[in-house]
């Protein structure tokens, strides 16, 4: 059955497949154009990029798309606020906040009549996201890439979260790779929408090097590792050499801070310079955060090709007569 | 009451530990046990008992007891 279109505040999605925020620089207007034309959100991720950058960034996307545009912030940044005002002043459609937790923004959200989708990893946070004034919430499980808050996987966490919120839009995240799983997701789950990510880094319109296209295209299902990430929290990521060091206790704090982009950072290595390094095709030293489920993934697609092949699948067995689900899918 | 004792009580019941524990030189996290979604109630529990807002960048500095106590006396007193 067709899949109903997913309503965040003022603004409808078509097809109810957001595309995760990535910082530094994975996923800037390139992708989220497309993603935003094909009927889905596309995120732009606005931690740790200037916020002139991020600015021109949101307003190229705003002029080539009529789709919805987001952008994700992490409340870890010093900065959060200019990137959050920052960003409604260059007119992008939507605030996609995680990493900590900011009551202020709710605020923001509705002086400037702007939808704040909160991600939460527990029903706790939820129910507050709710109560604050969260347009759509997405429940973001232990199989995401980049900053993790739980160990829980989706299909124990996000029951959990959906017996508590009533209100407004529920959307699952966390090592979705296929419709099949979408339409699970949103048929059994009772999910309003998914968020993929790690999936869309593998597309022609990503505008990440080719390098690290080919480290998350290669990389085995023994080459995902947790990190410590300096904001505070785990990190999941490819088994880079640099991530290796890393894990092997190694010495890798920055001579100087350049960036001073966090409000606490550990300083046990410059995260700014490894994501960086990595986006712009420094595999070696370079961080590539990546969904637990990347290795799922052989190929590279167009924006186009991922809707299409989500859309179809999903709509496949979507409130479909006779369609049973797998119970925990034993990853 | 004055803004300390009622403090005391709010923290207590917020974190759920024993009012003696909870001693102006108390952090939060460390000695008190509190998580971020305890400090994000905590800190609406304090709006609310004494009629203030508090912004996040403020909210995130108060990481004690004495802080919580010197911040209410300065904007409620």
């Amino acid at each position: 059955m067709k899949l109903p279109p997913l309503t965040i505040g003022k603004f409808t999605a078509q097809v109810p497949l957001v595309q995760g925020g990535m910082s530094i620089r994975v996923s800037t207007s390139a992708l989220a154009v497309p993603v935003a034309e094909c009927g889905g959100i596309g995120t732009i991720g606005g931690s740790a990029i200037p916020v002139e950058e991020l600015q021109a960034d949101i307003r190229k996307a705003k002029a080539a798309t009529k789709g919805i545009i987001a952008v994700n912030i992490m409340f870890a940044m010093k900065n959060f606020y200019s990137l959050v005002q920052g960003s409604i002043e260059a007119g992008v459609d939507m605030i996609v906040t995680g990493a900590g937790f900011s009551r202020d923004i709710f605020k923001i959200g509705k002086e400037t009549n702007t939808p704040i989708v909160s991600i939460v990893s527990s029903p706790s946070f939820a129910m507050l996201a709710e109560k604050l004034g969260a347009a759509a919430i997405v429940v973001e499980a232990k199989e995401a890439g980049g900053h993790l808050g739980t160990t829980v996987p989706l299909r124990e966490l996000f029951p959990e979260i959906r017996k508590v919120v009533k209100k407004v839009p529920l959307i699952a995240a966390g090592g979705i790779t296929n419709g099949f799983e979408m339409a699970e997701m949103m048929d059994k789950y009772g999910a309003d929408g998914v968020q993929i990510a790690t999936r869309f880094v593998l597309t022609k319109e990503c505008s990440v090097a080719d390098s690290f296209k080919q480290a998350m295209l290669h990389a085995r299902k023994e080459d995902i590792a947790l990190i410590k990430s300096p904001v505070g929290l785990p990190g999941r990521a490819i088994r880079t050499p640099f991530v290796e060091k890393l894990l092997s206790q190694a010495d890798l704090k920055a001579k100087e801070c350049k960036y001073k982009c966090l409000k606490k950072c550990d300083h046990v290595y410059c995260i700014s310079d490894r994501l960086t390094a990595a986006c712009e095709g420094n595999i070696e030293d370079g961080l590539v955060f990546s969904g637990e489920n990347v290795f799922k993934m052989k190929e590279i697609l167009t924006v186009r090709e991922v809707f299409d092949q989500f859309v179809s699948q999903a709509e496949s067995m979507y409130k479909e007569p006779g369609v049973t689900y797998p119970g925990a899918v034993a990853q | 009451m004055s803004v300390q004792e009622k403090l005391i009580d709010i923290i207590a019941e917020q974190l759920s530990v024993d009012k003696d524990k909870v001693v102006p030189g108390a952090s939060f996290i460390d000695d008190l046990g509190a998580d971020s979604l305890d400090l994000v109630e905590l800190i609406m529990a304090m709006e609310e008992a004494f009629d203030i807002e508090i912004a996040d960048d403020v909210a995130e500095k108060i990481t004690t007891v004495q802080h919580a106590i010197d911040h209410v006396n300065k904007v409620a007193g």
